[in-house]
């Protein structure tokens, strides 16, 4: 195995046990950015020396005994959304070309803090606001999306070009291309994890977590974000419940007297056979560990779209108020649109969304007094070739590509409760299928835990894209 | 609720009310998008909120602050 196919878990063990030195991991990383990165194009930026800097430095704090924990000397990327300074975060838009971070943002910080190595930042669809990251190219079929709006950490992660990334989620934007990249995503808690210095797409619904090769690399990564940060005014002044990080058990796979929750309703509704089949399957897996099925009803599910519109599109459009109107022929004509109509949208309407969206939170509260973990596919279908539009369903319906990828995960985003992907499958064509877990807020330890569970269960957790260097 | 379809001109007063001129070129494609943002998120004026407060100000698990784990 080389040092760039090695999960963070895998890697980290390595270094603590002076088997592999995180310049050789840096290198090997790097090399393989070298031998796949044109056909992919998950890199805005690569800082290859930077890199390498930190790399040594932390190759010296470790032979002198000050290990910083299991992130020292890892490489990672961060999304082009997130401040790392003295580096520009273009969000994958001209809007950005002159732009340069003045400090590092709060996950960055952290990161830095742990001892990661940060090779570089990864393409966004431009400014998040969309669900294929155009300019990347899916890492399992070069012809197929990436998935977004995380599309280059998704693929960097799952190509080996960085042993782990940071992604944003304000519909979907970690799972979705998490899952039609078969790799891991988790979406945390809203406000657990500190936004200061991320470019917002969505206030009240963006969230900031990581994008990982199996659960236990999540978890690892997780536990160094996490915690209180004044600067983001939702910043959650609680803790997260229970184990994460290298707490978590590695080998308790005994799942007996946990509550799974199975949606009869929405989330396998309008979903391809394939997906359908495969998430099944692995909620028959988490069975047959000791959970309990249970199955639920989840509410108000008829207004998903409108809250997560209603909210959404006039917060981006507000966000971007003053460039819309001094620059904009520089935006993506997609996302131009987007935000010129949202100022159409009324303050009553914002209004509606902001108060359903407490009714949702409640009923979902409610619901999770039955079950533990809420089980579900990521995604309604695998990627997509790129250019489709539109996706034909089997009762007659046509949705919008893009509305499709967001259905499934806008109800995380909403409420706020965690929501994990991991691979579960394949489709005929190859392509990797997401299940996705979902919690109790702060009770990132349960999807973790029963996420880690079903790792166990298989034999090929942490899987590379198959690409030919 | 039908409000009556949004027309490129309305779209390009509207806009020019909230502060954003529009070029003539945006004024069809701009009321096309928003007349289809509004059909979605007019569906929330069928609920009944009575005294459902907004949750502008959202803190996330505060019901679980002493729950024990």
């Amino acid at each position: 195995m080389q040092p760039f196919e090695m999960s963070l878990t895998e890697a980290a063990r390595a270094v603590r046990a002076k088997e592999l030195s995180p310049v050789e991991l840096t290198e090997s990383v790097l090399d393989r950015i070298g031998a796949v990165e044109e056909r992919l194009q998950a890199y805005v930026t690569v800082a290859s020396a930077a890199a390498r800097r930190t790399a040594a430095l932390a190759e010296r704090e470790i032979a002198a005994g000050r290990s910083r924990g299991p992130l020292h000397g890892i490489p990672m990327a961060l999304k082009d959304l997130i401040d790392a300074q003295g580096m520009p975060t273009t969000a994958s838009s001209r809007v950005r070309a002159d732009h340069l971070a003045d400090g590092d943002s709060a996950v960055a910080a952290r990161l830095s803090e742990a001892g990661a190595v940060l090779l570089g930042k990864t393409h966004t669809h431009e400014f998040a606001y969309g669900l294929t990251t155009p300019q990347t190219n899916n890492a399992w079929d070069h012809s197929r999306i990436a998935g977004g709006s995380s599309g280059g950490s998704a693929v960097a992660v799952a190509a080996g070009e960085a042993t782990f990334a940071l992604g944003t989620d304000t519909g979907g934007s970690i799972r979705v291309p998490a899952a039609l990249n078969g790799v891991v995503g988790l979406k945390p808690t809203y406000g657990l994890v500190p936004r200061h210095g991320v470019t917002s797409l969505s206030w009240s619904l963006d969230h900031v977590g990581p994008v990982t090769r199996t659960v236990e690399d999540a978890a690892l990564v997780l536990d160094a974000l996490v915690g209180h940060d004044p600067r983001d005014p939702a910043s959650s002044p609680f803790e997260a419940k229970g184990r994460l990080g290298s707490e978590l058990s590695r080998d308790d796979s005994d799942l007996t007297g946990l509550r799974v929750g199975v949606p009869r309703n929405y989330y396998f509704e309008r979903i391809s056979p394939e997906v359908d089949t495969a998430v099944r399957r692995a909620i028959g897996t988490l069975q047959r560990l000791g959970a309990e099925i249970v199955e639920v009803e989840i509410p108000l599910t008829r207004y998903v779209q409108a809250i997560h519109w209603g909210l959404m599109v006039p917060e981006a459009t507000a966000y971007h108020e003053q460039t819309l109107r001094s620059v904009p022929e520089l935006y993506a004509p997609d996302v131009r649109l987007l935000l010129e109509a949202g100022e159409l949208v009324l303050a009553g309407d914002y209004l509606r969304a902001q108060r359903a969206r407490t009714m949702m939170r409640d009923a979902w509260t409610r619901m999770f007094r039955q079950v533990d973990v809420i089980a579900a596919p990521a995604v309604p279908m695998t990627a997509t070739k790129s250019g489709q539009e539109a996706v034909e369903w089997a009762d007659g319906t046509v949705e919008a590509v893009s509305d499709s990828y967001v259905r499934l995960s806008a109800p995380a985003n909403i409420t706020g409760v965690p929501a994990l992907t991991l691979p579960v499958g394949h489709d005929y064509a190859g392509m990797p299928i997401g299940m996705q877990l979902m919690g109790r807020p702060l009770y990132e330890a349960a999807v973790l835990r029963v996420g880690r569970a079903y790792e166990l269960a298989g034999d090929d957790a942490g899987r590379l894209a198959p690409i030919a260097a | 609720m039908n409000t009556g379809r949004l027309t490129p001109q309305e779209a390009a007063r509207w806009a020019l009310r909230a502060g954003l001129p529009l070029s003539d070129d945006r004024h069809e494609v701009v009321a096309g998008t928003a007349e289809h943002i509004q059909s979605v998120i007019a569906t929330l004026r069928e609920l009944d909120f009575g005294d459902t407060a907004p949750a502008a100000v959202y803190a996330t698990g505060q019901e679980h602050v002493n729950a024990a784990v």
